[in-house]
Protein backbone atom coordinates (compact mmCIF):
# COMPACT_ATOMS: atom_id res chain seq x y z
CA UNK A 1 0.00 0.00 0.00
CA UNK A 2 1.53 4.00 -1.12
CA UNK A 3 2.31 5.51 2.28
CA UNK A 4 2.63 2.32 4.77
CA UNK A 5 5.22 3.74 7.39
CA UNK A 6 7.25 0.72 7.48
CA UNK A 7 11.05 0.68 6.10
CA UNK A 8 10.54 -1.61 3.00
CA UNK A 9 7.20 0.31 2.35
CA UNK A 10 8.63 3.72 2.00
CA UNK A 11 11.73 2.75 0.16
CA UNK A 12 9.58 1.00 -3.02
CA UNK A 13 6.69 3.79 -2.52
CA UNK A 14 9.68 5.98 -3.03
CA UNK A 15 11.54 4.62 -6.02
CA UNK A 16 7.92 3.83 -8.12
CA UNK A 17 7.20 7.61 -6.88
CA UNK A 18 11.09 8.69 -8.55
CA UNK A 19 9.90 6.27 -11.68
CA UNK A 20 6.91 8.71 -11.59
CA UNK A 21 7.65 11.92 -11.11
CA UNK A 22 10.60 11.65 -14.13
CA UNK A 23 8.13 9.61 -16.51
CA UNK A 24 5.90 12.48 -15.60
CA UNK A 25 8.25 15.85 -15.92
CA UNK A 26 9.11 13.97 -19.59
CA UNK A 27 5.61 14.08 -20.49
CA UNK A 28 4.40 17.10 -19.40
CA UNK A 29 7.20 18.96 -21.09
CA UNK A 30 6.24 17.01 -24.24
CA UNK A 31 2.63 17.79 -23.55
CA UNK A 32 3.57 21.79 -23.34
CA UNK A 33 5.58 21.88 -26.55
CA UNK A 34 4.80 18.85 -28.57
CA UNK A 35 8.31 19.08 -30.04
CA UNK A 36 9.43 15.72 -30.49
CA UNK A 37 6.25 14.28 -31.44
CA UNK A 38 5.62 16.98 -34.55
CA UNK A 39 9.04 15.99 -34.94
CA UNK A 40 9.16 12.49 -34.81
CA UNK A 41 5.79 12.50 -36.95
CA UNK A 42 6.79 14.74 -39.51
CA UNK A 43 9.97 12.49 -40.07
CA UNK A 44 7.83 9.78 -40.91
CA UNK A 45 5.68 11.40 -42.84
CA UNK A 46 8.45 12.39 -45.08
CA UNK A 47 9.86 9.41 -45.02
CA UNK A 48 6.69 8.24 -46.27
CA UNK A 49 6.91 10.31 -49.25
CA UNK A 50 10.32 9.55 -50.12
CA UNK A 51 9.05 5.76 -49.92
CA UNK A 52 6.79 6.73 -52.84
CA UNK A 53 9.68 8.39 -54.51
CA UNK A 54 11.09 4.93 -54.36
CA UNK A 55 8.25 2.69 -55.32
CA UNK A 56 7.42 5.48 -57.88
CA UNK A 57 8.86 2.91 -60.89
CA UNK A 58 7.96 -0.42 -59.64
CA UNK A 59 4.66 -0.35 -61.30
CA UNK A 60 1.34 -1.62 -60.54
CA UNK A 61 2.45 -5.52 -60.61
CA UNK A 62 4.80 -4.96 -58.17
CA UNK A 63 3.21 -6.04 -54.70
CA UNK A 64 4.37 -3.84 -51.90
CA UNK A 65 3.80 -6.24 -48.98
CA UNK A 66 6.69 -8.29 -49.80
CA UNK A 67 8.71 -5.30 -48.71
CA UNK A 68 6.56 -3.24 -46.38
CA UNK A 69 7.79 -5.38 -43.12
CA UNK A 70 11.21 -3.64 -43.75
CA UNK A 71 9.09 -0.09 -44.95
CA UNK A 72 7.52 0.18 -42.24
CA UNK A 73 10.61 -0.61 -39.50
CA UNK A 74 12.98 1.65 -41.51
CA UNK A 75 10.91 4.50 -40.89
CA UNK A 76 10.62 3.56 -37.04
CA UNK A 77 14.85 3.15 -37.10
CA UNK A 78 14.87 6.53 -38.60
CA UNK A 79 12.68 8.33 -36.30
CA UNK A 80 13.72 6.66 -32.85
CA UNK A 81 16.75 8.47 -33.29
CA UNK A 82 15.66 11.73 -33.60
CA UNK A 83 13.16 10.93 -30.52
CA UNK A 84 16.32 9.03 -28.49
CA UNK A 85 18.38 11.94 -29.55
CA UNK A 86 15.90 14.84 -28.73
CA UNK A 87 15.03 13.47 -25.63
CA UNK A 88 18.39 13.46 -24.13
CA UNK A 89 19.33 16.77 -25.84
CA UNK A 90 16.80 18.31 -23.95
CA UNK A 91 18.17 17.10 -20.74
CA UNK A 92 21.26 17.66 -21.34
CA UNK A 93 21.13 21.34 -22.87
CA UNK A 94 18.98 22.25 -20.13
CA UNK A 95 21.15 21.04 -17.21
CA UNK A 96 18.03 19.20 -16.60
CA UNK A 97 20.93 16.16 -16.53
CA UNK A 98 22.92 17.64 -13.68
CA UNK A 99 19.81 18.05 -11.54
CA UNK A 100 18.72 14.87 -11.80
CA UNK A 101 22.43 13.48 -10.77
CA UNK A 102 22.27 16.15 -8.27
CA UNK A 103 19.24 14.87 -6.42
CA UNK A 104 18.59 11.62 -4.67
CA UNK A 105 17.26 9.57 -7.72
CA UNK A 106 18.54 6.42 -7.47
CA UNK A 107 20.28 5.71 -11.08
CA UNK A 108 18.39 2.57 -12.37
CA UNK A 109 15.30 4.48 -11.85
CA UNK A 110 16.51 7.18 -14.26
CA UNK A 111 17.17 4.67 -16.77
CA UNK A 112 13.42 3.32 -16.80
CA UNK A 113 12.16 6.05 -16.45
CA UNK A 114 13.97 7.88 -19.69
CA UNK A 115 13.47 4.41 -21.36
CA UNK A 116 9.92 4.30 -20.95
CA UNK A 117 9.24 7.96 -21.65
CA UNK A 118 11.19 6.97 -25.02
CA UNK A 119 8.80 4.00 -25.39
CA UNK A 120 5.53 5.89 -25.18
CA UNK A 121 6.70 8.57 -27.95
CA UNK A 122 7.87 5.70 -29.76
CA UNK A 123 4.87 3.75 -29.82
CA UNK A 124 2.13 6.87 -30.08
CA UNK A 125 4.43 7.46 -33.30
CA UNK A 126 4.04 3.75 -34.54
CA UNK A 127 0.60 3.96 -34.19
CA UNK A 128 -0.51 7.06 -35.87
CA UNK A 129 2.31 5.67 -38.92
CA UNK A 130 0.91 2.01 -39.40
CA UNK A 131 -2.63 3.17 -40.86
CA UNK A 132 -1.16 5.78 -42.53
CA UNK A 133 1.28 3.21 -44.03
CA UNK A 134 -1.23 0.88 -44.67
CA UNK A 135 -3.40 3.31 -46.51
CA UNK A 136 -0.93 5.05 -48.44
CA UNK A 137 1.16 1.89 -49.84
CA UNK A 138 -1.03 -1.61 -49.02
CA UNK A 139 -3.63 -2.13 -51.57
CA UNK A 140 -4.15 -5.83 -50.94
CA UNK A 141 -5.02 -7.48 -47.70
CA UNK A 142 -2.76 -8.41 -45.31
CA UNK A 143 -2.49 -12.36 -44.40
CA UNK A 144 -2.00 -12.67 -41.08
CA UNK A 145 -4.27 -11.45 -38.17
CA UNK A 146 -4.02 -7.97 -37.54
CA UNK A 147 -3.67 -7.66 -33.67
CA UNK A 148 0.14 -9.86 -34.38
CA UNK A 149 1.11 -6.30 -35.90
CA UNK A 150 1.24 -4.53 -32.45
CA UNK A 151 2.78 -7.49 -30.76
CA UNK A 152 5.86 -7.18 -33.15
CA UNK A 153 5.60 -3.22 -32.76
CA UNK A 154 5.82 -3.26 -29.05
CA UNK A 155 8.43 -5.99 -28.91
CA UNK A 156 10.58 -3.91 -31.27
CA UNK A 157 10.13 -0.68 -29.44
CA UNK A 158 10.76 -2.16 -26.13
CA UNK A 159 14.29 -2.82 -27.83
CA UNK A 160 14.87 0.07 -29.06
CA UNK A 161 13.86 2.10 -26.39
CA UNK A 162 15.89 0.57 -23.89
CA UNK A 163 19.01 0.14 -25.67
CA UNK A 164 18.65 3.69 -27.22
CA UNK A 165 18.31 5.13 -23.67
CA UNK A 166 21.72 3.90 -23.20
CA UNK A 167 23.47 4.65 -26.80
CA UNK A 168 21.42 8.40 -26.69
CA UNK A 169 22.99 9.36 -23.13
CA UNK A 170 26.63 8.16 -24.47
CA UNK A 171 26.14 9.67 -28.19
CA UNK A 172 24.64 13.70 -26.45
CA UNK A 173 28.07 14.02 -24.54
CA UNK A 174 30.11 13.58 -27.85
CA UNK A 175 30.70 15.88 -30.64
CA UNK A 176 28.44 15.00 -33.50
CA UNK A 177 25.50 13.69 -31.74
CA UNK A 178 23.58 12.45 -34.02
CA UNK A 179 25.87 10.94 -36.43
CA UNK A 180 27.65 9.08 -33.57
CA UNK A 181 24.02 7.79 -32.17
CA UNK A 182 23.44 6.67 -35.45
CA UNK A 183 27.29 4.77 -35.56
CA UNK A 184 26.70 3.32 -32.56
CA UNK A 185 22.87 2.08 -32.80
CA UNK A 186 22.19 0.75 -36.43
CA UNK A 187 24.70 -2.21 -35.91
CA UNK A 188 23.65 -3.03 -32.36
CA UNK A 189 19.54 -2.70 -33.59
CA UNK A 190 20.68 -5.43 -36.54
CA UNK A 191 19.42 -8.71 -34.79
CA UNK A 192 16.62 -7.25 -33.52
CA UNK A 193 15.52 -5.54 -36.38
CA UNK A 194 15.91 -8.66 -38.75
CA UNK A 195 14.06 -10.79 -36.19
CA UNK A 196 11.12 -7.99 -36.02
CA UNK A 197 10.83 -7.38 -40.02
CA UNK A 198 10.77 -10.74 -39.80
CA UNK A 199 7.94 -11.39 -37.63
CA UNK A 200 5.69 -8.21 -39.18
CA UNK A 201 6.56 -9.57 -42.99
CA UNK A 202 4.77 -12.63 -41.74
CA UNK A 203 1.83 -10.70 -40.62
CA UNK A 204 1.67 -8.98 -43.95
CA UNK A 205 3.27 -11.10 -46.78
CA UNK A 206 3.21 -14.50 -45.26
CA UNK A 207 3.71 -17.65 -45.26
CA UNK A 208 1.05 -17.87 -42.65
CA UNK A 209 2.73 -19.61 -40.15
CA UNK A 210 2.22 -18.41 -36.83
CA UNK A 211 4.84 -20.77 -35.81
CA UNK A 212 7.34 -18.59 -37.66
CA UNK A 213 5.68 -15.32 -36.25
CA UNK A 214 6.45 -16.45 -32.39
CA UNK A 215 10.21 -17.44 -33.32
CA UNK A 216 10.52 -14.23 -34.56
CA UNK A 217 9.00 -12.87 -31.63
CA UNK A 218 10.65 -15.13 -29.11
CA UNK A 219 13.88 -14.00 -30.50
CA UNK A 220 13.25 -10.27 -30.58
CA UNK A 221 12.27 -10.60 -27.20
CA UNK A 222 15.21 -12.84 -25.83
CA UNK A 223 17.65 -9.93 -27.50
CA UNK A 224 15.47 -7.03 -25.57
CA UNK A 225 15.73 -9.17 -22.26
CA UNK A 226 19.94 -9.46 -22.50
CA UNK A 227 19.93 -5.78 -24.05
CA UNK A 228 18.13 -4.57 -21.70
CA UNK A 229 19.44 -5.94 -18.49
CA UNK A 230 23.00 -4.92 -20.09
CA UNK A 231 21.82 -1.51 -20.84
CA UNK A 232 20.39 -1.40 -17.29
CA UNK A 233 23.38 -2.89 -15.55
CA UNK A 234 25.85 -0.12 -17.90
CA UNK A 235 23.26 2.88 -17.08
CA UNK A 236 24.63 3.67 -14.25
CA UNK A 237 28.61 3.72 -15.32
CA UNK A 238 27.57 6.17 -18.62
CA UNK A 239 25.63 8.57 -16.51
CA UNK A 240 27.47 8.86 -14.08
CA UNK A 241 31.02 9.50 -15.75
CA UNK B 1 60.57 -14.86 -18.65
CA UNK B 2 60.20 -11.24 -18.87
CA UNK B 3 56.91 -9.72 -21.37
CA UNK B 4 59.94 -8.30 -23.99
CA UNK B 5 61.39 -11.91 -24.38
CA UNK B 6 57.99 -13.52 -24.18
CA UNK B 7 56.73 -11.32 -27.17
CA UNK B 8 60.29 -11.83 -29.27
CA UNK B 9 59.08 -15.71 -28.60
CA UNK B 10 55.43 -15.53 -29.58
CA UNK B 11 56.84 -13.33 -32.97
CA UNK B 12 59.58 -16.37 -33.69
CA UNK B 13 56.61 -19.08 -32.95
CA UNK B 14 54.00 -17.64 -34.73
CA UNK B 15 56.27 -17.04 -37.61
CA UNK B 16 57.13 -20.89 -38.11
CA UNK B 17 53.76 -22.00 -37.49
CA UNK B 18 52.18 -20.08 -39.68
CA UNK B 19 54.64 -20.92 -42.39
CA UNK B 20 54.98 -24.22 -41.74
CA UNK B 21 51.14 -24.34 -41.72
CA UNK B 22 50.74 -23.02 -44.99
CA UNK B 23 53.41 -25.12 -46.72
CA UNK B 24 51.47 -27.72 -45.49
CA UNK B 25 48.51 -26.58 -46.68
CA UNK B 26 49.81 -25.86 -50.00
CA UNK B 27 52.16 -29.13 -50.50
CA UNK B 28 50.60 -32.13 -48.25
CA UNK B 29 47.36 -31.33 -47.89
CA UNK B 30 44.94 -32.49 -50.61
CA UNK B 31 41.99 -30.22 -52.07
CA UNK B 32 38.80 -31.67 -50.86
CA UNK B 33 35.13 -31.51 -50.94
CA UNK B 34 35.77 -29.40 -47.57
CA UNK B 35 32.69 -27.09 -49.04
CA UNK B 36 29.48 -27.78 -47.57
CA UNK B 37 27.63 -25.58 -48.91
CA UNK B 38 23.80 -26.27 -47.52
CA UNK B 39 22.37 -28.29 -44.94
CA UNK B 40 21.93 -31.17 -48.13
CA UNK B 41 24.87 -31.06 -49.38
CA UNK B 42 23.89 -30.52 -52.64
CA UNK B 43 25.27 -26.51 -53.10
CA UNK B 44 23.64 -23.32 -52.84
CA UNK B 45 21.81 -20.49 -55.45
CA UNK B 46 23.72 -17.20 -54.66
CA UNK B 47 22.97 -14.38 -56.59
CA UNK B 48 20.92 -16.57 -58.75
CA UNK B 49 22.96 -19.31 -60.05
CA UNK B 50 23.55 -22.16 -58.17
CA UNK B 51 27.14 -22.79 -57.23
CA UNK B 52 28.06 -26.34 -56.27
CA UNK B 53 31.34 -27.78 -54.85
CA UNK B 54 34.20 -26.87 -55.80
CA UNK B 55 37.40 -28.37 -55.57
CA UNK B 56 40.21 -26.37 -56.28
CA UNK B 57 43.20 -24.29 -54.95
CA UNK B 58 40.58 -21.25 -54.32
CA UNK B 59 40.22 -23.16 -50.58
CA UNK B 60 43.24 -22.72 -49.64
CA UNK B 61 42.25 -19.63 -48.47
CA UNK B 62 40.81 -21.18 -45.96
CA UNK B 63 43.95 -21.70 -43.81
CA UNK B 64 44.08 -17.89 -44.02
CA UNK B 65 40.93 -17.02 -43.31
CA UNK B 66 39.64 -19.43 -40.74
CA UNK B 67 42.88 -18.84 -38.16
CA UNK B 68 42.28 -14.63 -38.85
CA UNK B 69 38.85 -15.19 -37.85
CA UNK B 70 39.48 -17.01 -34.72
CA UNK B 71 41.75 -15.02 -33.79
CA UNK B 72 39.08 -11.65 -34.16
CA UNK B 73 37.00 -13.25 -32.41
CA UNK B 74 39.31 -14.34 -29.02
CA UNK B 75 40.86 -10.59 -29.38
CA UNK B 76 37.47 -9.04 -29.63
CA UNK B 77 36.63 -11.16 -25.91
CA UNK B 78 39.86 -9.62 -24.56
CA UNK B 79 38.52 -6.46 -25.51
CA UNK B 80 35.25 -6.89 -23.80
CA UNK B 81 36.69 -8.56 -20.56
CA UNK B 82 39.32 -5.40 -20.50
CA UNK B 83 36.38 -3.08 -20.79
CA UNK B 84 34.63 -5.30 -17.74
CA UNK B 85 37.89 -4.86 -15.51
CA UNK B 86 37.83 -0.84 -16.33
CA UNK B 87 34.21 -0.37 -15.02
CA UNK B 88 35.50 -2.45 -12.35
CA UNK B 89 38.61 -0.86 -10.87
CA UNK B 90 38.55 2.33 -12.85
CA UNK B 91 42.06 1.63 -13.64
CA UNK B 92 43.39 3.65 -16.94
CA UNK B 93 45.64 0.78 -18.07
CA UNK B 94 42.44 -1.08 -18.43
CA UNK B 95 40.97 1.25 -21.18
CA UNK B 96 44.63 1.03 -22.67
CA UNK B 97 44.37 -2.08 -22.79
CA UNK B 98 41.11 -2.53 -24.19
CA UNK B 99 41.98 0.05 -27.06
CA UNK B 100 44.66 -2.40 -28.20
CA UNK B 101 42.72 -5.17 -28.02
CA UNK B 102 39.80 -3.53 -29.52
CA UNK B 103 42.66 -2.29 -32.61
CA UNK B 104 44.13 -5.75 -32.77
CA UNK B 105 40.41 -6.78 -33.30
CA UNK B 106 40.09 -4.31 -36.15
CA UNK B 107 43.11 -5.78 -37.93
CA UNK B 108 42.10 -9.45 -37.71
CA UNK B 109 38.63 -8.40 -38.67
CA UNK B 110 39.57 -6.41 -41.44
CA UNK B 111 41.69 -9.18 -42.76
CA UNK B 112 38.80 -11.59 -42.29
CA UNK B 113 36.36 -9.76 -44.47
CA UNK B 114 39.30 -9.43 -46.87
CA UNK B 115 40.48 -12.61 -47.68
CA UNK B 116 36.63 -13.89 -47.39
CA UNK B 117 35.36 -11.41 -50.00
CA UNK B 118 38.41 -13.02 -52.26
CA UNK B 119 36.89 -16.74 -51.75
CA UNK B 120 34.00 -15.74 -52.35
CA UNK B 121 34.67 -14.09 -55.45
CA UNK B 122 36.11 -16.92 -56.46
CA UNK B 123 34.11 -19.44 -55.22
CA UNK B 124 30.46 -18.12 -55.63
CA UNK B 125 31.56 -15.63 -58.22
CA UNK B 126 30.17 -12.23 -56.50
CA UNK B 127 31.67 -9.94 -54.10
CA UNK B 128 29.28 -9.55 -51.59
CA UNK B 129 26.15 -11.72 -50.95
CA UNK B 130 24.08 -11.32 -47.63
CA UNK B 131 25.04 -14.75 -46.34
CA UNK B 132 24.35 -15.04 -42.40
CA UNK B 133 28.13 -15.42 -41.56
CA UNK B 134 29.43 -12.66 -43.72
CA UNK B 135 26.42 -10.47 -42.56
CA UNK B 136 27.26 -10.73 -39.09
CA UNK B 137 31.29 -10.50 -39.74
CA UNK B 138 30.06 -6.79 -41.10
CA UNK B 139 27.70 -6.15 -38.46
CA UNK B 140 31.16 -6.88 -36.02
CA UNK B 141 33.31 -4.71 -38.28
CA UNK B 142 31.29 -1.87 -37.76
CA UNK B 143 30.69 -2.42 -34.15
CA UNK B 144 34.45 -2.15 -33.89
CA UNK B 145 34.82 0.84 -36.27
CA UNK B 146 31.84 2.25 -34.22
CA UNK B 147 34.20 2.10 -31.12
CA UNK B 148 36.71 4.28 -32.29
CA UNK B 149 34.06 6.89 -34.14
CA UNK B 150 32.56 7.12 -30.11
CA UNK B 151 36.35 7.35 -28.87
CA UNK B 152 37.26 9.98 -31.31
CA UNK B 153 34.49 11.94 -30.45
CA UNK B 154 34.85 12.27 -27.12
CA UNK B 155 37.00 14.91 -25.59
CA UNK B 156 36.97 14.05 -21.68
CA UNK B 157 39.33 11.34 -20.87
CA UNK B 158 37.36 9.76 -17.92
CA UNK B 159 34.35 9.90 -20.37
CA UNK B 160 35.88 8.55 -23.60
CA UNK B 161 37.17 5.56 -21.44
CA UNK B 162 33.55 4.99 -19.80
CA UNK B 163 31.83 5.36 -22.74
CA UNK B 164 34.08 3.29 -24.78
CA UNK B 165 33.93 0.63 -22.27
CA UNK B 166 29.90 0.08 -21.95
CA UNK B 167 30.07 -0.01 -25.91
CA UNK B 168 32.13 -2.42 -26.55
CA UNK B 169 30.21 -4.53 -23.80
CA UNK B 170 27.28 -4.26 -25.41
CA UNK B 171 28.97 -4.84 -28.89
CA UNK B 172 29.93 -7.88 -27.53
CA UNK B 173 26.90 -9.18 -26.22
CA UNK B 174 25.58 -8.03 -29.85
CA UNK B 175 27.96 -10.21 -32.24
CA UNK B 176 26.89 -13.74 -31.11
CA UNK B 177 22.88 -12.82 -31.38
CA UNK B 178 23.32 -11.59 -34.21
CA UNK B 179 25.29 -14.67 -35.33
CA UNK B 180 22.08 -16.56 -33.96
CA UNK B 181 19.46 -14.56 -35.70
CA UNK B 182 21.18 -13.80 -39.22
CA UNK B 183 21.22 -17.81 -39.09
CA UNK B 184 17.19 -18.33 -37.91
CA UNK B 185 15.62 -15.37 -39.36
CA UNK B 186 16.12 -15.45 -42.76
CA UNK B 187 14.44 -17.23 -45.65
CA UNK B 188 17.65 -17.55 -47.88
CA UNK B 189 19.79 -20.61 -47.92
CA UNK B 190 22.83 -20.99 -45.85
CA UNK B 191 26.25 -21.12 -48.42
CA UNK B 192 29.00 -20.63 -45.90
CA UNK B 193 31.15 -23.99 -45.75
CA UNK B 194 31.14 -25.51 -42.09
CA UNK B 195 33.86 -27.95 -41.84
CA UNK B 196 34.85 -28.21 -37.88
CA UNK B 197 32.72 -30.56 -36.50
CA UNK B 198 30.74 -32.22 -38.94
CA UNK B 199 31.68 -35.50 -40.61
CA UNK B 200 34.19 -35.75 -43.57
CA UNK B 201 35.06 -32.34 -42.43
CA UNK B 202 38.66 -31.96 -42.67
CA UNK B 203 41.53 -34.56 -43.32
CA UNK B 204 44.44 -35.26 -41.00
CA UNK B 205 46.46 -33.11 -42.51
CA UNK B 206 44.37 -30.60 -43.66
CA UNK B 207 43.66 -30.54 -39.57
CA UNK B 208 47.66 -30.65 -38.36
CA UNK B 209 47.76 -27.27 -41.29
CA UNK B 210 45.19 -25.72 -40.25
CA UNK B 211 45.64 -25.81 -36.05
CA UNK B 212 49.48 -25.04 -36.86
CA UNK B 213 48.19 -21.99 -38.68
CA UNK B 214 45.66 -21.44 -36.45
CA UNK B 215 47.98 -21.26 -33.29
CA UNK B 216 50.48 -18.96 -35.20
CA UNK B 217 47.98 -16.60 -36.22
CA UNK B 218 47.01 -16.65 -31.68
CA UNK B 219 50.49 -15.82 -31.64
CA UNK B 220 51.21 -12.62 -33.77
CA UNK B 221 48.05 -11.93 -32.33
CA UNK B 222 49.55 -11.52 -29.06
CA UNK B 223 52.64 -10.07 -30.84
CA UNK B 224 50.55 -7.49 -32.09
CA UNK B 225 49.36 -6.66 -28.75
CA UNK B 226 52.27 -6.47 -27.18
CA UNK B 227 53.99 -4.38 -29.35
CA UNK B 228 51.22 -2.10 -29.39
CA UNK B 229 51.34 -1.86 -25.29
CA UNK B 230 54.70 -1.24 -25.66
CA UNK B 231 54.70 2.05 -27.60
CA UNK B 232 51.98 3.08 -25.34
CA UNK B 233 53.75 3.04 -22.54
CA UNK B 234 56.43 4.17 -23.89
CA UNK B 235 54.38 7.23 -25.12
CA UNK B 236 52.87 7.82 -21.54
CA UNK B 237 55.87 7.93 -20.39
CA UNK B 238 56.91 10.73 -22.44
CA UNK B 239 54.05 12.72 -21.56
CA UNK B 240 54.44 12.30 -18.11
CA UNK B 241 58.25 13.62 -18.78
CA UNK B 242 56.98 16.19 -20.89
CA UNK B 243 54.91 17.60 -17.98
CA UNK B 244 57.28 16.93 -15.79
CA UNK B 245 60.05 19.19 -17.96
CA UNK B 246 56.83 22.17 -17.84
CA UNK B 247 56.24 22.17 -14.09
Amino acid sequence: MAGTPTAAGIKRTSSWRQFKAILRKDIVMELRTFEMLTSMGLYTLLTLVIYQIALSQSGSAFDVRQIAAGLLWLAFVFTSMLGLNRSLVHEKDQGCLEALLLSPVDRPVIFFAKATGNLIFLLIVEVLTIPLFFGMFLTRPIVGDWWMIPIAMFVGAVGIAGVGTLLATISVNTRGRDFILAVLFIPIMFPLLLSVVGATSVVIYGPLDPGLFWRDIGLAAAYDAIMLLAAFGLYEFVISA
Amino acid sequence: MDRKKLTYWALGVGALLTTVGFLLAFLVASPTQMMRTTDSGKGAIIAGSYISHLIDYGQKIFFFHVPVAIASFLVFFFAAYFAVRFLMTRDRMYDTKARIAMEVTLIFTTLTMLTGDLWTRWAWGVWWTWEPRLTTYLIMLLLVIGYFVLRASVEDEEKRAVYAAAFSIIAFLDAPISFAITRIVPAGSEAHPVVIGVPGGLSGEQLAAFLLAMFGMLAFGYVIYQLRSREELAKERIEALKAALED
